[in-house]
Formats: C-alpha cells, sequence, structure tokens
C-alpha cells in the first residue's frame, strides 16, 4: 500500500494537531445548559443515588474521546488517499482530446455530438485504474485543457462540465501537439481523440510525429445532412447609401436538392425573404440589390425542413454595414453650379457656401472644397482641403507647367478616389501639370505630368485637381459626382465598399476605434475580455459568430463594432468518418477502460467514519457513552 | 389612583358602604391585570356566597376567651378594691353576704393574618403561584373585610418583609389591592425566620393564613410549628403547581446544570426520563409529606393548584369551612 495524497510526515501533523485540539476540547469542561429548577433539595435527593457511578461516567466519558480520536485518524488517512498495490510509476497517462468544432454541435446523434463526445468521455473516467491519470482537452481552433493530468475523477468530471462547443473548426495539429507536449516523460502515454473526424484532409496530413504514443479515435455521429451559408457580405450604394447590396453564398452539402427558405433582418427586422433551391452539392452565391431598411446590422437566416439540416450553426450569418454620420463640408466658391449638383446627391452631406474672400464661418468641417483656384489658409477646423484647379502659389502643390488637350494617361487603381470611374475617357482642354513633393500620392497623370495628386502638409489631407473640371467634359459625365464623394469619402475615411466580417478561430486585427493600449471586447452573449491595442489594432480571437464590439479604455470614441461568422466549407462539410488516418497510420479503439474498481480505500475510510459516527450518535441518544 | 378609588367605592363617611365594588371599579381607572375588573366582579359574588354559607351569625360577635365588657355571663370572681360597683352581683351579696362580681364574655372582631409567601420559587413556572396567592389573598382579605373582621397582610420570604398593618371594613379592599401588587416574588424561603418576626410583632392572636408552595431548605415544618407553638391558628393554603405540570421540568433531558432559582445552588447532571420520573416522584412525595404534617398536627390544610380558578379555591375553602368560621 502507499499513498497517493499527502505524505506520511504531513498527515502525521495534521492528526497531530487535530488530536491535540479534541483532547483540549474534552478536557475543558462542556458548557452545559443551565435549567432553573424550583426547588433544588429534591434534585439532590434523586441525584445523590448517581453519584456512586460517577467514576463509571468519567470512564465513559474518555472512551467518547477515544472514539473521536479514531475519527480523526480514519479521517487523516482518507487524507492520504491509501492505495493498494504498487506506486504510479507504472500507471498509464491519457490526454482525451474532444472535438468541440461547431460540426459537434450536429443533431444527427441526440441530443449533439458534443453530448456523445462527453459521455464517451465519461466511459473512460469510470473505467480509469487506479494508478492512472488523465487530462481532458476541448480542441477547437484552439485548445483549451479541461482539467490537469489527475487521477481525481471528481476533477475530470468538473471539467467534463465545463465542454463547450465554439463556432470554429478544430485543429487537430494543434490539439495533438498540445497533447504529446503534456505526455512528454511521462509513462505509456496515450492519446484518445472523440470526434466525428470531420477533419480537412490537409489537418490530418499534417500532424506531429506520435511515435511512443498510443493513439486512438471514438467516433461519434451518423449522418450527415446540411446546408450552410459559406459567404456573406453587404455594401451601401456610393451614391445613396441609405440603400445597399447584399451577396449570400449557400452551400448544399447533401447528395439531394434542398429548398432553403431565406430570411435576411436589418437591425433585427425581418427586411427580406426568399426561397433557394439548391442542387445536390450545389454552392450558390446569389445578390439581393437595392435593399433598405436597414442601418447597421444584417443578419442571414437559413431554414430547411427537419432532418434535412443537422446542423445550425451555419445557418446564420452576421454583417455589418459602415456606419453613416452627415459629412459638413465647407465650400469656396463664386459659383458653380456643377458642384453644387454633385453635392446635392448625397443627402448626408452638410453644405456651408462662402464666396471667396468672405470670413470663414465658425465651427469645424469635414471637408473644405476649394473652387475656381481659391485658396485658404490651412487649419485643423477645415479638415480636408480638395482643390479644384490648384492655383500655382498659396496651395499644397505647386504648377510645374501649362499643358493643353491631356487626359488621364495613368491612374492609381488602388486609389478610392477614382473608385467606380472610368477616367481615360476624360478630356481636358487646359490645366497644368503639377509638382508634387516626394511623399505625395499621384493619383492621376497624363502624359504630360501629375493633374491629381493627394497628400498631407502639416498634418491635413488634401487633394488638389490640376485644371479647372468646367475646362473639362469630366462635369458632364457621371465620373463628376463620383469624384466629388469619392475625394469626401477620402477625408472622412468612410468606407462604402463590401464589408467582409472576421472569420472565427482565426487571429483578428480589429482597428481600435481610438488612441489606446488597453481595451475591452464584448463578444456576442454580452461577455467582456480585456485585449491589449498594439499599433492601434486588437489581436482577438474569437470563437462565436455575432455581433462584437471593441472599445478603448480612456477613449470617448464609440466602440467598434464588426461581425465574425463561421463561414468555413470543411466545417460545415459534417459527414463523420469512423476511422481516423493520419500521417498514413490509423487510430486504434481506445481499450483499458473496464469498469473495474479503482481500489481507492479513502472511500472506505470515510465510510468507516460514518459508521463509527453513527454508533456513536446511537450510543450517546442511549447514554452508553456519555 | 387609590385616593379617587376609595371615594369611588364610597370610603368618604357620605356615602360609606353604599356603592358595590364592581360599580366603584366602573368608575375608577383602569386596574392592573393582577385584579382586573373581572376579578373584582368575582370577589363581590364571592362576599354574597359568603353571606349565605353563614348565615344567621353576626357579624363580628366572636366569643373570645377574655373575660371582659360583653353581655354574656361568663363567671363570678371576688370582689377586689378598684373593681367596677357597677358589675357586683347584689343579688348573690343579698343572698350569700359576699361581694362577688360578675364576669362576661369579651366580645371581639377577629384578627386575621393572611401571610403571603414571597419567596423566587413563588413566582417559578407557568402560570404563577405568586399570582394565584395574591388573587386567593385579596379574596380572603375581602371577604374577611366584608364580614368586619381585622385583617392583615404580610409578605414574607427569608424575612417578614411587607406588612399591611391591621385594618376592618371593606372600603379598604383598595387598600389590599395596592399591597398585594407591590409585593415582588424574590428571596429565599425562610420561614422559620420570617414568621418568627411576625409573631414577635403581633401579639394580638388570631387566624394566620399561609399561602406558600412550602419550598423551605430548612424544612416547611419549623414555619408553621411557630405559628402553632405562639397559639395562632395556622391554616395552610399550599400553592402548588398547574395540575399535571412538573415544576416547569418537562422535556429537559440531556447535559445540563440545574440551578436553584433561589439559592443558585448549582448542579451538573446529566437528565434521563428515568431522572425525570423520580423528581416528579419526590415531589408528589414532598407535598404527601406537608399534608401528613398538617394532619398530623392538626393544622387545616388546602391545596391551591395555580391553575384553578381563585374563586372555585375560595368557594371550595369557605364551603369546607375553619378558615373564616
Amino acid at each position: 500500500m502507499h499513498l497517493a495524497g499527502y505524505p506520511l510526515s504531513a498527515l502525521l501533523g495534521v492528526f497531530g494537531a487535530a488530536a491535540l485540539g479534541a483532547v483540549l476540547l474534552y478536557i475543558l469542561k462542556l458548557r452545559r445548559r443551565p435549567v432553573p429548577v424550583v426547588f433544588s433539595p429534591i434534585w439532590r435527593r434523586v441525584l445523590g443515588d448517581r453519584e456512586s457511578s460517577k467514576l463509571f461516567s468519567r470512564l465513559k466519558r474518555w472512551l467518547s474521546l477515544l472514539l473521536q480520536l479514531a475519527l480523526l485518524a480514519l479521517l487523516t488517512l482518507a487524507l492520504g488517499d491509501p492505495r493498494m498495490g504498487a506506486a504510479t510509476s507504472d500507471s498509464r497517462h491519457v490526454v482525451v482530446l474532444i472535438d468541440a468544432s461547431a460540426s459537434m454541435l450536429a443533431s444527427d446523434v441526440v441530443p449533439s455530438r458534443l453530448d456523445k463526445a462527453r459521455e464517451a468521455a465519461t466511459g473512460f473516467l469510470t473505467g480509469l485504474g487506479s494508478n492512472d491519470r488523465m487530462l481532458i482537452a476541448q480542441m477547437d481552433a484552439n485548445v483549451t485543457p479541461l482539467s490537469t493530468m489527475t487521477d481525481d475523477v471528481g476533477a475530470l468530471e468538473l471539467g467534463l462540465e465545463q465542454l463547450r462547443a465554439s463556432d470554429t473548426r478544430a485543429d487537430l495539429s494543434r490539439g495533438l501537439s498540445f497533447a504529446l507536449d503534456s505526455l512528454r516523460g511521462r509513462s505509456h502515454p496515450e492519446i484518445i481523440v472523440i470526434s466525428d473526424g470531420a477533419f480537412p484532409e490537409s489537418a490530418t496530413r499534417h500532424v506531429p510525429s506520435l511515435a511512443g504514443v498510443q493513439l486512438s479515435f471514438v467516433p461519434v455521429g451518423n449522418d450527415a445532412q446540411n446546408v450552410a451559408i459559406t459567404a456573406f457580405s453587404v455594401r451601401r450604394y456610393p451614391l445613396d447609401r441609405s440603400r445597399y447590396e447584399v451577396m449570400l453564398e449557400v452551400f448544399n452539402t447533401n447528395d439531394a436538392p434542398a429548398e432553403v427558405e431565406l430570411s435576411m433582418f436589418g437591425d433585427g427586422q425581418l427586411v427580406q425573404t426568399g426561397h433557394l433551391s439548391l442542387a445536390a452539392k450545389e454552392r450558390r452565391a446569389q445578390f439581393f440589390p437595392n435593399l433598405a431598411g436597414a442601418d447597421r446590422t444584417l443578419e442571414a437566416l437559413i431554414e430547411l425542413p427537419a432532418g434535412q439540416d443537422h446542423l445550425a450553426r451555419d445557418n446564420r450569418a452576421y454583417a455589418l454595414m459602415p456606419e453613416r454620420r452627415r459629412t459638413r463640408v465647407l465650400v469656396v466658391t463664386p459659383g458653380n453650379t456643377y458642384l453644387e449638383a454633385a453635392l446635392l446627391l448625397d443627402e448626408y452631406l452638410e453644405v456651408t457656401s462662402v464666396v471667396p474672400g468672405a470670413p470663414l464661418p465658425e465651427g469645424r468641417f469635414d471637408v473644405t472644397i476649394l473652387d475656381g483656384g481659391n485658396v485658404v489658409t490651412p487649419e485643423p477646423r477645415l479638415g480636408g482641403l480638395l482643390y479644384l484647379d490648384v492655383p500655382a502659389s498659396g496651395g499644397p502643390v505647386g504648377h510645374r507647367k501649362a499643358i493643353e488637350d491631356f487626359g488621364f494617361d495613368r491612374w492609381d487603381e488602388k486609389s478610392g478616389i477614382l473608385r467606380w470611374i472610368a477616367p481615360e475617357n476624360i478630356q481636358v482642354t487646359k490645366g497644368h501639370a503639377l509638382a508634387p513633393e516626394p511623399r505625395d500620392q499621384i493619383v492621376g497623370s497624363s502624359e504630360l505630368g501629375p493633374i491629381l495628386v493627394a497628400g498631407r502638409r502639416s498634418g491635413q489631407s488634401f487633394v488638389a485637381l490640376g485644371f479647372d473640371p468646367r475646362q473639362s467634359d469630366l462635369v458632364l459625365r457621371v465620373a463628376w459626382p463620383l469624384f466629388i464623394l469619392n475625394s469626401i469619402n477620402h477625408f472622412v475615411e468612410e468606407d462604402t465598399g463590401y464589408i467582409s466580417s472576421f472569420r472565427t478561430g482565426d487571429v483578428w486585427q480589429v482597428p481600435a476605434p481610438g488612441p489606446g493600449a488597453l481595451g475591452w471586447v464584448t463578444e456576442p452573449d454580452g461577455s467582456r475580455h480585456r485585449v491589449a491595442i498594439k499599433e492601434g489594432r486588437a489581436a482577438y480571437a474569437g470563437i462565436h459568430a455575432g455581433f462584437y464590439e471593441l472599445a478603448v479604455d480612456a477613449s470617448d470614441r464609440p466602440p467598434t463594432r464588426f461581425a465574425a461568422n463561421l463561414s468555413d466549407l470543411d466545417e460545415s462539410q459534417i459527414a463523420p468518418q469512423k476511422k481516423l488516418a493520419l500521417g498514413g497510420s490509423e487510430a486504434g479503439e481506445a481499450t483499458g477502460f473496464s469498469a473495474r474498481s479503482r481500489h481507492q480505500i479513502w472511500g472506505y475510510l470515510v465510510l468507516a467514519v460514518l459508521a463509527v459516527s453513527a454508533i456513536e450518535w446511537l450510543t450517546y441518544h442511549r447514554r452508553v457513552t456519555v | 389612583m387609590l385616593n379617587a378609588l376609595k371615594r369611588a367605592f364610597g370610603v368618604d363617611r357620605r356615602g360609606a358602604g353604599k356603592k358595590t365594588l364592581a360599580a366603584a371599579a366602573g368608575q375608577r381607572a383602569p386596574s392592573s391585570l393582577l385584579f382586573d375588573d373581572e376579578f373584582q366582579r368575582k370577589l363581590e359574588s364571592l362576599a354574597l356566597v359568603s353571606r349565605r354559607v353563614f348565615a344567621g351569625r353576626m357579624r363580628a360577635e366572636r366569643r373570645s376567651k377574655k373575660q371582659g365588657s360583653g353581655v354574656e355571663f361568663a363567671d363570678h370572681r371576688a370582689y377586689a378594691p378598684g373593681d367596677d360597683f357597677r358589675f357586683v352581683d347584689w343579688n348573690v351579696y343579698q343572698r350569700f353576704g359576699r361581694l362577688l362580681v360578675r364576669l362576661y364574655e369579651e366580645e371581639e372582631d377577629l384578627s386575621i393574618y393572611l401571610i403571603v409567601d414571597c419567596s423566587a420559587s413563588m413566582g417559578f413556572g407557568s402560570p404563577s403561584k405568586f399570582d394565584q396567592a395574591r388573587r386567593l389573598c385579596a379574596a380572603l382579605a375581602y371577604v374577611g373585610l366584608a364580614n368586619l373582621d381585622r385583617v392583615t397582610v404580610v409578605g414574607a420570604s427569608d424575612h417578614q418583609g411587607a406588612l399591611m398593618p391591621a385594618t376592618r371594613g371593606k372600603n379598604r379592599i383598595f387598600k389590599v389591592f395596592h399591597f398585594l401588587e407591590q409585593l415582588e416574588a424574590s428571596g429565599v424561603t425562610d420561614l422559620q425566620t420570617s414568621l418568627k418576626t411576625f409573631v414577635a410583632q403581633h401579639k394580638r392572636r388570631g387566624l394566620a393564613i399561609l399561602l406558600s408552595d412550602l419550598y423551605d431548605p430548612a424544612g416547611f415544618e419549623s414555619g408553621i410549628n411557630v405559628l402553632r407553638y405562639n397559639k395562632f391558628e395556622p391554616y395552610v393554603l399550599h400553592m402548588v403547581e398547574p395540575q399535571g405540570s412538573f415544576a416547569g421540568q418537562e422535556g429537559i433531558v440531556g447535559d445540563i446544570n440545574v440551578y436553584d432559582c433561589e439559592t443558585g445552588e448549582e448542579r451538573e447532571v446529566t437528565v434521563t426520563e428515568q431522572v425525570l420520573r423520580n423528581v416528579r416522584q419526590a415531589h408528589q412525595e414532598y407535598d404527601a409529606a406537608i399534608q401528613r404534617f398538617c394532619t398530623r398536627s392538626h393544622v387545616p390544610y388546602f391545596p391551591a393548584p395555580a391553575d384553578v380558578p381563585f374563586d372555585e379555591l375560595v368557594l371550595g375553602l369557605l364551603r369546607r369551612g375553619g378558615v373564616l368560621y
């Protein structure tokens, strides 16, 4: 017999202290309940006969003390966790990796694959040998140990209760690496993978070497009916930001056609419904143009008849639209009908016009448009400066030379200023080739020199056009209002492009809403987590689909909202695998977990304590031991 | 308040005795819990019952053993210088030539001494024996006052405590109430000492009604004997616990520390049902011993359980006789 718990020296110390306390309590006189009596001589007369038995009564008290000491000894021995047989050097060490990816929430087995996996792990616990030790870990995009390497079945069961599925794929390679690290240097190492086996082929090909480690696989799952949303995007229309367009991709992983009912919710309200007929294994991307009724959040939901879809987690997708706000624009112009018309197109512009030479109005502006070669003294409150026909002096860039009959021969296609514009079609009568400084961005140029330049001067952004638009056909084209609105967006950094959501399981680099080193991420369920912000971005690995928020400490700016989706083709293919082949070898079945006795004696010791306590209780009430 | 009660009850000379006790109670301030209106109504009825029981007897006309100025002839004795000539029996002188003086039995009112045990044990248990004793005392005092006897009330514990001097006339009942309300159950029982003080202070002998639980560590006999040996006519009203009760000690089982409510004497004891049975039996034997002693000593004995209505007890006493007449 050996002690698996506290060592003998510690147990002796504990027993000595406890026994001393018990003896002291017995030596000290018990405080008895005072009861008044009406005439004590009567009691004296009655109890006089019992005086003779006082010595025997004392002996019975000592018997009670001996019983208490025996109880203490049994309890102390139980603390030592005595075991029959040899020490733990020959014991097995088992790491149980439980797949907690999204596919484990499939309901092809009742109630879910994850619960079946939990049941299987519980079976291993009951069959764990008295000298064996086990570690349970949850394996999704990350590996989360749910217990230590222990033989404490209670702790292992507690760890199993904490098992939760996530909206991510399982990273088998990472899980196996963790298991190998946990088993390094331990005797009889074993890894048990409990999973539906729906790993991508690449995940099973690149795994660490499992030499010397017994690998077992416990499959869960029976069926594989699933239709999933694999992509979901939304964008606003540039010229009408109250309306938007949605791209939705749906994948039918089944071998049979599927009829899908689609619902879209904007800001929690139903804004669109539809019906999709998908062929077997069909993956269809569908656009829903010209939608309205949502301002911030968009949520897509697909529904199928019962039995045709076993995984509900990939039936929802989330997207956020860029926040809309009014842009304050100051226009310094002697009068320009084309410019005024272009600015009328966006109802979210708040335009203030002044004539050149007039005092500038008070207040802050996001953008100042300087028309007709006018200039102002740059101030931060004027926001970005858009020069139409920038003058040779007083503006951010000078003139290289005067040019005539030119157009855009080269342009920066990545620049948002020329987004959705075909610059090659624009013809200009006369203007100037600009002389940008080295760090300026040449957005467009003709063969004769740069004609559209963007950059910063003293921290203030500018866009300078080298010609008067009225000296070109630009103002007659659709490109004209686009150019004006793109330029304004360039300054206010309001994106009208497709908004991609993050994918769960990845490490996200989320732009922080303001300066700061620490922030909070609020998960879709409302829980908050501390994050560090470095270089204006917070790194966060989210595992649940939905809408998140990132707030920065000590910043008065509103938090950044973003969406996360499962959007994983591989994870949505939930066909369970009965075998697990890793690196060319196949995992075996888990063995050696028969439901035999664990031969832990402490339980019997505690039972003995209870029995002795019961005996003492009974004898106490029969007045035998007191 | 007491003066107001006296006036309401007709103590003033103009309306003396005209009003009943209940009528007076209706006009005075709210009475105490002990002697409330209900209690006073019962006293009134007790007084009526006592008149029926003792109908035909003259009030305050009890022949005493003293010879004096009464109307009923008792004896002759030889004339001595200084005797009142009016009592010389001239007929005898004419016939026998001897000067003899006629002696008459002196008529005097009865002195009733109500001695209430005020030791702490009297206040033990619920309902309280002390309250019962005070009610009984008040009732007996009222009956006595109504029959024009001289009533004295004494509180006793380990010494003679409060004393209400002798008084007569039922108008004085509120004085008795007031006195009894001032009494408290405290101290140790020592009847011998307290009654010795009592007899030393009261030379006029009479009926001494002792209302006590007789839990005297020195023995109950000595206290009663003090009254007997000093020519008082003792009557024992034994205040006992409610019927079926066991001195408040029901259900105390286990390791306890019993202490005497009077002396504070402590004793650690493990109480079992057997011990409780023995204690109960010892109490019964103690009560039986008191009764035996009283019977043997020709001292009227009457047990008064604390839970029996006082008026029933008083009626029982009156019917049994020997207390007041």
